[in-house]
């Protein structure tokens, strides 16, 4: 597992450029949360082929900015971001709410409640 | 004018097991368009795991994401858990471990395949499969004590032993089912009447499966060499006689014969392992609280599971990320419906092999 | 209708829906419904359409965003009607009893008749639970039942359903 740190502003350029899809698959998009407004998140991909590859685009943001969307580089990231606007009450551009959590359920559950 | 029409499927219909709505965009018959609503069942497994449990009752909370792959789901959650703690299992316990996975596949991938038989119309083979696939709920009843949902799995081993008559009964049931196996995989190859629903139906193009990410039985039937046994070191999976299964068409008869070959590999699989059971103790003494954080990958039967935990010294875990086969399979599944007819779509569903508790937890 | 009442005795239709649960119980279902355990032989068989079922299979413990399906479903079922709880978590929420989207259980919307416990409840219970629900059938007449009310917030599926004016919203302190 290598875990690499990245920033919002480099965030497309980064993944843009190390991306291939014939040789890494996408994992999942992941929020972390730290407490005091603020999240850890993390883009997760593993090597095809090799044993135990595991890298990890990280950055720690806070939840009122605005998180670049990926889905122009992985469409099937969708999923994940989806989850962490729903989950973590972020705001993803050109993603929606609504993929678990109905008007009336809680809102950001994960968010620390502080 | 408006030429396409919108039909739903779900989220009750007879074809599902599970609450999923579709909508599709059809033009004629034929798809064009597909939107799906997923969160059905969310239940908020993630925070629960977090807020309200223990790190030694997560493991029993996980595996209720799911009931078909209960059993990855506390594995790869145990295994995480063992990581931060810095404990490795011994052989016996790693080779029980994965005799339940294996036996847990070839139930969950028969189901699947009397499923996608029910759905395009084959009630008789439904029966027919359905009835082969008990000898294997047997086999889990005898070790672990339930039919589904079995608990096998805690931390620092697993809760049952493996005794001289349960190895015989293994070899029994597993004997018969194999011959049922190559029996249904003849049928699959010829019957003309089968090939004319599975054959050339739901296609995922190689690319497509790269291109959105595929993952399991369906990446593997459109060609692409991807399965977390030969990727993870966690579990010795090389010594137990793995073959990766590769089909290269993508239809709904490729996802078929995978799964068909995956349990005869599966059958041979949970043979040895039966036969060359190491010796040991079955339960080993773990301490301390954990700290850190650990990332899992397991196969389950629909594809890569992945775990995320994330603890600090308490009791209490800091995050427990659950990331599902289904779920990241969905942009690829909407990707097949494309193109082909609304007649064939459930069928085309029920050979994903979705899951939709595991989708939204 | 007299007439028809033997008939529905010895063809009981069955309607099966997941509000929530882990597929578990709905495996076991199919497997009694499959050659094994033969649940076919009492005259059950699994129907999609709920205007032609007499027993109501419900797994799950109610989540939020299918508590208007289920009763829905429900409504649309003719009298009589029986409703069978299978599972745990389906009686009182078991495993997800208090977490973040669940109902805990399926009595807080429809009156249930048959409770089947187990995680997952075995197909042996729930051929038992079904046989306890025909005697049930039997004694039901043909007067209407209503769901329960729907509780708490939720008042934008109420306003959604019309029928029977049963979704009369309750305020929290009377729960």
């Amino acid at each position: 597992m290598t875990k690499i740190e990245t920033t919002l502003s480099s965030l497309l350029a980064d993944i843009g450029t190390f991306y291939d899809k014939k040789i890494w698959h996408f994992l999942t998009v992941n929020g972390i949360d730290l407490g005091e407004g603020k999240i850890e998140l993390q883009w997760i991909f593993s090597k095809y082929g090799a044993k135990d590859e595991i890298i990890i685009y990280y950055l720690i943001s806070e939840y009122e900015t605005a998180i670049p969307s990926i889905i122009g580089l992985i469409p099937s990231a969708i999923m994940g971001e989806r989850e962490i606007v729903d989950m973590f009450g972020l705001t993803v551009s050109g993603v929606e709410k609504g993929l678990y959590l109905d008007e009336d359920s809680i809102p950001h559950p994960l968010r620390s409640q502080s | 004018m408006k030429k396409t029409v919108q039909i739903p499927l779900g989220s009750q219909h007879i074809s599902l097991l599970e609450p999923i709505r579709f909508k599709f965009e059809c033009e004629n018959e034929k798809i064009i368009g597909v939107d799906a609503d997923v969160g059905f069942v969310h239940r908020g497994v993630e925070l629960a795991c977090t807020r309200k449990f223990e790190f030694k009752q997560v493991g029993y909370v996980v595996a209720r994401v799911c009931g078909l792959c209960a059993i990855t789901h506390s594995l790869s959650y145990t295994l995480a858990v063992e990581k931060l703690l810095g404990y490795e299992a011994n052989d016996r316990i790693k080779y029980l471990r994965m005799l339940m996975v294996e036996l847990d596949r070839i139930h969950s991938h028969m189901l699947c395949l009397a499923h996608t038989a029910e759905n395009a119309g084959f009630e008789a083979l439904f029966m027919q499969i359905m009835a082969q696939r008990e000898p294997v709920m047997d086999i889990q009843e005898a070790i672990s004590g339930n039919r589904v949902q079995f608990d096998y799995i805690s931390i620092g081993g697993v809760n049952r032993d493996l005794t001289p008559d349960l190895s015989a009964l293994i070899h029994k049931n597993l004997a018969a089912l194999s011959e049922k196996v190559d029996a249904l995989m003849m049928l699959f190859d010829t019957n003309w009447s089968l090939s004319l629903k599975y054959k050339g139906i739901g296609v995922l193009s190689l690319e497509n499966a790269y291109t959105y990410n595929a993952l399991g039985p369906l990446a593997r039937a459109a060609g692409l060499a991807s399965d977390v046994r030969s990727e993870s070191s966690d579990l010795p999976y090389e010594a137990v006689g793995y073959t990766m299964v590769l089909e290269s068409s993508g239809d709904i008869h490729a996802r078929n014969f995978v799964r068909l070959r995956e349990i005869v590999n599966s059958i041979a699989m949970c043979r040895n392992i039966v036969d060359n059971l190491p010796v040991g103790e079955i339960q080993e003494k773990v301490k301390g609280k954990p700290k850190g954080e650990a990332v899992v990958r397991v196969e389950a039967p629909r594809g890569e599971l992945f775990y995320l935990v994330r603890g600090s010294g308490q009791n209490i875990l800091e995050r427990v990320r659950i990331k599902t086969p289904t779920f990241s399979g969905i942009p690829a599944m909407m990707e097949v419906f494309k193109g082909s007819q609304y007649a064939d779509a459930p069928a085309i569903l029920a050979s994903f092999d979705p899951c939709m508790s595991c989708t939204a937890k | 209708m007299k007439f028809f009442t033997p008939f529905r005795k010895k063809s009981p239709w069955i309607l099966h829906y997941n509000a929530g649960s882990c597929n578990g119980c709905d495996i076991e279902i199919l497997a009694a419904l499959g050659p094994k355990f033969d649940l076919e032989r009492f005259g059950a068989i699994n129907t999609g359409n709920p205007k032609q079922s007499d027993i109501f299979l419900v797994t799950g413990p109610v989540t939020y965003r299918s508590r208007e399906r289920l009763v829905e479903l429900y409504t649309q079922i003719p009298e009589p009607k029986v409703v069978v709880a299978v599972g745990s978590c389906t009686d009182t929420g078991g495993v997800f009893r208090g977490m973040l989207n669940v109902e805990d259980g399926i009595d807080r919307y429809i009156p249930v008749d048959v409770y089947i416990p187990g995680c997952a409840a075995s197909p042996q219970l729930i051929i038992d639970g079904l046989v306890k629900a025909l005697e049930i059938l039997e004694t039901k007449s043909k007067a209407i039942e209503k769901p329960f009310k729907l509780f708490g917030a939720v008042q934008m599926i109420g306003t959604k359903l019309s029928r029977l004016n049963m979704a009369q919203r309750v305020r929290h302190d009377e729960n």
